[in-house]
């Protein structure tokens, strides 16, 4: 090849290089003031993986605690455009939702500073289903079959002394909140000795801890005592002793009576007169009696069965509940309803209410998703991270500089030159093929920074042989450079297999490793052989037979 | 001309019984010590979580440690991380791991909640949250596993189609010593393995391949010259002239290496050590591994000499006979 093209062809992929790199103008979703924007942003088109730019990578698998899950891939394909809608709402720029396997999603969502919150909007299982209160008191019915069911059992239930004097001392307003009557006024008369003495389980362990709320089919459980009466119910014999035909939830909410925190027990028909399919559109919204609120709209047949069954069921009591958890207080139904509702938030807020509203718009998860694996990395981290690794690199380059200098003099400085090459070909590499950049591929490209001089080490070492034998400056680069090849192609393959199967094998961040080894050894072999040997040639021709030296 | 170790004549191979029992020395207190400790692996193997943490004042550790335990986070490892403001937080214990199989941010929810309230809202930040479920755990470790077996594998064809399989054996054995030395450094250095310490890993075995393959590479150019002197000279030669190459390039790869290992930061550390220490493993096994091993292999197995020199890569059982005119015209 003659020296002209060989320079062209260096210039141009120098030119290729610049343009790669170039900052351009990309339309971007950016954060401004907190709200994510469509704009233009002009930056290096260098992808930054999640750990040197900060945010959160979930893997999500199918919860099987709750049952079995038949068609898991299935599944996850549903799943997967629900989270992806979801994830669309949400606001993150360049999200990324995928399958990953047959059983897995992932996501990864950059930027983001409230992980907590986007974890809850993927994993919420967003099951909407109105389901009228218990008006036939079936609970009331059951009471004595379940105390005597827990007479004598033994359930270690731990009751904590401060939950002990708590119960004695709110009882008062308790009762005069409620007006209970003598019956119930002697639950908790039951209640608190029971708690006092420390017994569980002993004469009307179930009742006791039961008081009858302000509607039908309402029940207050003390805060304290929400763990045992879940305890109970999660009992196969105390499930089969329910009343059939009704399913019992709890409230989202507490409820603050007389300086104590109580929880509603809800007594439902099992059955829900209309479920959250029919959905249409929520929208979050702040009423000033009612706090936050999400507003919904349902299609033209779940309006129509929705008119019917309220119809049906004017002066009951209909519980919106979400996730097996009834939202605010269940309202009274008091005309056929139609195409529009609301769900309070019950002093959640308006975070809360606009969450809500996102996930009943995008759907329900047709199977509930556990969390298998979670990153998230602060931003600041990665930007240090990004530092340090620019800090080390350079610190790497000079040293690199010093030994070749000062070993190899003039062939080193050729080598040198080629290693700014080097890193301006390795960086458009990865820029032109979008690879991911990651710390670990940052530490890579450090590292192959002293491996990228290696081949012309060999060569020169070479090419100092074939001087010592004697021969012309000439023909000991052309030696020098034929003799050193095959060592460098064995070399560099057998590196460049090894980063093949750690792309292959590895995830995120080794991957980003992978690709800059990957890039890093083809660019190498370009400068260390084909750039040094053009600026050898350029050299030689400068004037023709002067060079009888070489300084190497 | 400035020239390191250069036309020098030191017979290497002479003290490899001393070299080997050294390595062999230190790969078994390496893996004997595993009897009394397993190795230190990652979250990203065990499943777990681990949350780094950075503090406004320096905090007390036993205060952190206290306040886990009372939370219910029992024998999380805590670690200062490069400055004494910042500490990383490990819990993996088998049991919580399957507890918090409801999700593995449950755990590092409560460990923030639980410092905040006693080291107050504003005094520390959580700047980094891993939590990894006990299937990705065991998934990532097969990985792994199958990453190294399958690059030994693919390293041993490449070798084997382009030297022979005297040479290519050799190569891969000493390869394997760096991967056993490796890890007893990593286990001597109470050293973290993670996905990060597993590529650098492959990458040592590359680059010790690669000094091997040098070495190896004017082996096979010095026998092709037909000199009279046995394999064992012929290998002590090749080292020699391949001293000054393997001198400057340790060199500059130490070089970019030691500016990871000071100034990448302390998530980038590990990496950096097993780089450092599989540079000199790296060109240790080249010397004292590959080189015996190879003569060994010659003794066994000797290769014939001239042109029919191609065929014995593929003739293995054949050459067994073939013994004494082998040696006969050496």
């Amino acid at each position: 090849m003659s020296l002209k093209w060989r320079i062209a062809i260096i210039l141009g992929l120098v030119a290729a290089s610049f343009w790669t790199l170039f900052p351009r103008t990309v339309v971007e979703r950016v954060k401004r003031n907190g709200e994510f924007v469509y704009d233009t942003v002009r930056r290096v088109p260098l992808k930054r993986g999640l750990d040197l730019q900060g945010g959160m990578h979930l893997a999500l698998e199918v919860d099987e605690s709750k049952g079995a899950v038949a068609d898991k891939s299935k599944a996850i394909d549903n799943a997967l455009k629900v989270v992806r809608n979801r994830i669309d709402e949400f606001g993150v720029s360049e999200p990324l939702v995928q399958k990953a396997g047959n059983d897995r999603i992932i996501v990864e969502l950059p930027g983001i500073d409230d992980p907590q919150r986007a974890q809850d909007v993927v994993q919420k299982s967003a099951f909407l289903e109105f389901q009228i209160t218990d008006e036939t008191q079936a609970l009331e019915k059951s009471l004595p079959r379940l105390d005597a069911l827990l007479k004598g059992k033994a359930v270690a239930v731990a009751v904590a002394p401060g939950a002990k004097k708590d119960t004695s001392t709110s009882n008062a307003g308790l009762q005069s909140l409620f007006t209970a009557d003598t019956s119930k006024k002697t639950d908790s008369t039951k209640a608190d000795s029971a708690a006092a003495g420390g017994t569980v389980g002993g004469p009307g362990a179930f009742s006791k801890l039961v008081q009858q709320g302000r509607m039908p089919g309402e029940y207050y459980v003390a805060n304290t005592d929400v763990g045992t009466v879940t305890q109970y119910l999660a009992m196969p014999e105390v499930a089969a002793a329910m009343p059939p035909g009704k399913v019992l939830r709890w409230s989202s909410d507490t409820v603050s009576l007389g300086g104590r925190i109580y929880r509603a027990l809800y007594v439902l028909d099992a059955k829900p007169i209309i479920t959250g399919e029919y959905l249409t559109d929520a929208k979050p919204n702040t009423s000033p009696t009612e706090g936050n609120l999400v507003q919904f709209t349902m299609n033209n047949e779940g309006a129509r069965r929705f008119r019917t069954e309220t119809g049906r069921h004017i002066k009951d009591y209909m519980a919106i509940v979400l996730d097996q958890r009834v939202m605010g207080q269940p309202p009274i139904i008091q005309s056929a309803i139609g195409a529009n509702g609301q769900i309070t938030m019950g002093g959640k807020d308006l975070q809360a209410a606009q969450d809500l509203a996102l996930v009943l718009r995008a759907g329900s998860l047709p199977v509930p998703l556990k969390v298998a694996d979670v990153r998230v990395i602060g931003a600041s981290l990665g930007q240090d991270s990004i530092h340090k690794s620019i800090v080390a690199g350079s610190i790497a380059v000079a040293l690199v500089v010093i030994i070749m200098l000062g070993y190899y003099r003039f062939s080193g400085a050729l080598a040198v030159a080629a290693l700014v090459l080097y890193i301006l070909y390795t960086l458009a590499a990865l820029a032109g093929f979008q690879a991911v950049l990651t710390l670990p591929g940052l530490a890579g490209f450090v590292l192959s920074i002293g491996i990228a001089v290696d081949a012309n080490v060999l060569i020169f070492e070479r090419i100092r042989e074939e001087l010592a034998h004697g021969k012309t400056v000439r023909t000991a680069i052309d030696e020098g450079f034929r003799h050193a090849m095959s060592a460098i192609v064995d070399s560099n393959v057998s590196t460049a297999l090894t980063a093949a199967v750690l792309y292959q094998y590895g995830t995120g961040p080794v991957r980003g490793f992978a690709v800059t080894l990957l890039a890093g050894i083809a660019a190498s072999m370009i400068t260390s052989i084909f750039v040094v040997r053009t600026f050898y040639m350029i050299w030689l021709n400068r004037s023709r037979d002067a060079q009888t030296t070489l300084s190497i | 001309m400035l020239r390191i170790l250069h036309d020098t004549n030191y017979d290497f191979i002479r003290w490899w019984k001393v070299m080997a029992a050294i390595t062999i020395a230190f790969i078994v207190l390496g893996l004997g010590s595993l009897a009394i400790k397993p190795l230190n692996l990652s979250i990203e193997f065990t499943g777990g979580t681990l949350m780094q943490l950075e503090f406004t004042q320096p905090p007390d550790v036993g205060v952190i440690r206290s306040t886990l335990d009372a939370a219910g986070v029992h024998g999380a490892e805590i670690q200062q991380f490069g400055t004494n403001r910042e500490f990383t937080v490990r819990a993996q214990e088998a049991a919580q791991v399957a507890a918090q199989s409801q999700g593995a941010e449950s755990i590092a929810t409560t460990i923030a909640r639980v410092l905040k309230q006693k080291f107050g809202e504003n005094n520390l930040r959580v700047v980094r949250t891993e939590g990894v479920g006990p299937r990705v755990g065991e998934e990532l470790k097969r990985g792994a596993i199958i990453a190294i077996l399958l690059s030994f594998l693919i390293t041993l064809v490449y070798l084997s189609i382009r030297f022979e399989w005297r040479f290519a054996t050799a190569a891969v054995i000493a390869t394997s010593h760096d991967v056993f030395t490796t890890i007893a450094f990593l286990k001597l250095m109470h050293l973290e393995i993670s996905l990060t310490v597993v590529a650098g890993l492959l990458t040592v075995l590359g680059y010790s391949l690669n000094d091997t393959i040098i070495i190896f590479d004017r082996v096979r150019e010095n026998l092709r010259k037909g000199r009279k002197e046995t394999l064992y000279e012929t290998l002590n030669r090749s080292i020699n002239e391949t001293l000054p190459r393997s001198i400057l390039t340790h060199a500059t790869v130490l070089a970019a290496t030691l500016s990871l290992l000071f100034f990448a930061g302390e998530v980038i550390r590990p990496f950096a050590w097993v780089m450092a220490f599989g540079i000199i493993t790296g060109t240790f096994s080249s010397i004292y591994v590959a080189a015996p091993v190879l003569l060994w292999i010659e003794r066994k197995w000797p290769r014939q000499t001239g042109s029919r020199q191609k065929t014995s890569s593929t003739a293995t059982p054949t050459s067994q006979t073939r013994r004494s005119t082998a040696t006969a015209t050496r």
